[in-house]
């Protein structure tokens, strides 16, 4: 068994050995920055990772990037903060789990004086505040303008007429939320329009395919989906393909994912929002190395949001 | 045999911390030890539940579900106004509850526990996000949250609740007579029902007995994240089972110790630990950690062949 494990161990570290910085010698060592992602099974983060990557190769810091098997498993991020806080990280840019329950991991990395930088989500400003920790930046694009930017192209591709079913994101995460109320919002003011059924699909494309059959039997009406998340908006259009309503059922989803402008090129979505992952893992590690060298970073850096439609979908 | 087979898990988690010494200067810290230690006692706990009931021959599948319906409820409780006492009470309560439901329906109902578990895995959960309709709930007061921060000297409060447990518990399996009937249940239970034990109902208690466990793990869980969520606990159940086997627990029962498990929860823990100290992959991680799974198993089966012959 001693040599099982000690042989699963060392495959484990030697093939990792290329990449790893030898650590004690902080004084010359380059700094190491975490990047602790709420997963890496997921288009958007792995963009994030690679945006993050470059922009640490070319400011000549280390990055260690973590993530929990599951986005929703706030516990598994908790340990993995408190794990790399141990190996003498100089700064932490993380993309919270939870918005509330993130709080008490940060409340870790503020007693081991590590800087925070906020990706994506944000941190509940009143838990933070309630726990004494101070975030540097927040670097993220607003999901409250994103769904705005999707709720007024609806309303400016039906003519102010629509009867919209949502696929929501698991509820409770504020990015999601954020998008509901932007689209909400936006669709108010059009009386034509009418949200007639908004159902969780927890970000999961199988999740989104099956909700939205089950929409679809309840409301044969339902001509327009927003889904907070093209994973879901692409459960979706084979969901309406197996109706066999391809083409009669505008979707129009979140992230700007490859299989997305695929889609929207090829006629069967209407738009997605696109947000630039890449861009907010380099602006992420930038703040951060910012902060390490001793200078100072606006309090929300906010990144660009756009619109794919047929017109730019390559 | 059973102590032999201990032994060689206990040098495997030895064995495991001397290369990770070896691989990062990270490790080997008294604060690191302590993390591990704190990260551990969630597992830890539902795997005594667990190891009762992979004990007597079953499995228990909702102890994640479980752990997300005390946690809200014990939330809730706490946000309504509850005394810390009455709200922890009220969702140790919750847990049992579920736990000899299961129990009862394996029991009397005469299903299999693998049916029946996988049932109340989807009822507990759903019953958790329509009590909260979903959202978590957050914020507590620091009195509660002491079960998480509280130190005693150095010693992190839900590693001292790790270990009382398993005195407690060790002691249920190994010095009372409820403890005997556990194995002898898991050994033959045919053998058992006609020297005239009382199958029905010690089998009840013994999912009673996950269910609490799993009750407890929510509290720890609940003052460690300032927050009772809904979708916490997922895949618990396979962690727990995992610590349960990599201890040298057959899972066709009547084989196995809590010591066995608590090393089993350690090693898993030490492994997760070490792997983030290293900066390996989260994809590796997996891969890992699912192959010392199966080692401990294979290892487990091959010892006991061995043994046969």
């Amino acid at each position: 068994m001693k040599k099982t494990f000690a042989f699963v161990l060392v495959v484990a570290a030697a093939s990792l050995s290329c990449n790893r910085e030898a650590p004690g010698s902080t004084s010359n060592a380059k700094p190491t920055v975490a990047l602790v992602l709420k997963t890496l099974n997921h288009p958007f983060f792995v963009d994030m990772r690679r945006g993050a990557q470059e922009a640490a190769d070319r400011l000549g810091v280390t990055l260690q990037v973590q993530a929990a098997e599951r986005e929703i498993d706030v516990e598994k991020q908790m340990q993995i903060v408190e794990n790399m806080i141990q190996t003498g990280i100089q700064a932490l840019c993380i993309t919270p789990s939870g918005s509330r329950e993130i709080v008490s991991a940060l409340v870790k990395a503020k007693d081991a004086k590590v800087p925070i930088i906020v990706v994506d989500t944000r941190v509940d400003a009143k838990a933070a505040a309630d726990a004494g920790v101070r975030t540097e930046t927040f670097v993220g694009s607003d999901n409250y303008e994103g769904g705005k930017l999707a709720g007024d192209y609806l309303v400016k591709v039906s003519g102010g007429k629509g009867r919209v079913g949502i696929l929501e994101g698991i509820p409770g995460h504020e990015t999601g939320d954020s998008r509901l109320r932007g689209f909400r919002d936006a669709v108010k003011a059009s009386p034509g329009i009418t949200i007639v059924a908004s159902q969780p699909a927890n970000w999961e494309r199988d999740q989104g395919f099956n909700v939205f059959q089950n929409m679809l039997q309840a409301h044969a009406d339902i001509d327009s989906v927003f889904a907070c998340s093209d994973l879901m908006a692409l459960g979706a259009i084979e969901a309406i393909a197996a109706a066999g309503k391809t083409g009669k059922i505008r979707i129009i989803g979140f992230d700007a994912l490859d299989d997305a402008k695929k889609a929207i090129a090829a006629g069967t979505m209407e738009a997605s929002v696109a947000q630039f992952p890449s861009e907010m893992g380099r602006v992420a590690v930038e703040s951060a190395v910012k902060v390490i060298r001793g200078g100072t970073v606006p309090a929300e850096v906010k990144v660009k949001l756009e619109l794919v439609t047929k017109d730019n979908a390559k | 045999m059973i102590a032999a087979r201990q032994f060689g898990t206990v040098i495997g988690l030895a064995a495991l911390c001397v290369v990770l010494w070896i691989l990062t200067p990270y490790f080997l810290t008294v604060s690191n030890l302590l993390n591990i230690a704190e990260q551990t006692s969630i597992n830890a706990i539902v795997a005594v539940g667990m190891t009762f009931v992979i004990l007597s021959g079953g499995i228990d599948l909702s102890v994640g579900s479980i752990v997300a319906l005390s946690g809200v409820v014990l939330g809730t409780a706490l946000q309504g106004g509850q005394p810390i006492p009455i709200a922890l009470l009220l969702s140790l309560v919750v847990g049992l509850a579920c736990g000899l439901g299961n129990g009862a329906l394996i029991s009397w109902g005469g299903l299999p526990p693998f049916i029946v578990t996988l049932g109340t895995m989807s009822i507990a959960r759903g019953a958790a996000l329509l009590y909260t309709e979903g959202r978590p709930v957050s914020g507590f007061d620091a009195s509660f949250r002491v079960l998480a921060t509280g130190r005693a000297g150095f010693i992190p409060a839900p590693v001292i609740a790790m270990v009382l447990v398993y005195l407690v518990a060790h002691f249920a399996l190994t010095r009372t007579t409820f403890g005997r009937y556990v194995y002898a249940i898991g050994g033959n239970e045919e053998a058992t029902r006609l020297s005239g034990v009382a199958i029905r109902f010690h089998k009840t208690m013994i999912y009673g007995v996950s269910g609490l466990m799993s009750a407890a793990a929510a509290a720890i869980l609940t003052a460690r994240l300032n927050s009772a969520q809904p979708i916490a606990g997922m895949m618990y159940e396979l962690d727990a089972i995992a610590a349960t086997v990599i201890g040298g627990t057959s899972l066709m029962g009547g084989e196995g110790s809590l010591g066995g498990t608590l090393v089993g929860a350690l090693i898993m823990g030490v492994l997760r630990n070490g792997l983030n100290l290293l900066g390996v992959s989260s994809f590796l991680q997996q891969i890992v950690i699912g192959g010392v799974i199966v080692i401990a198993v294979l290892l487990d089966t091959v010892l006991k062949r061995k043994n046969r012959t």
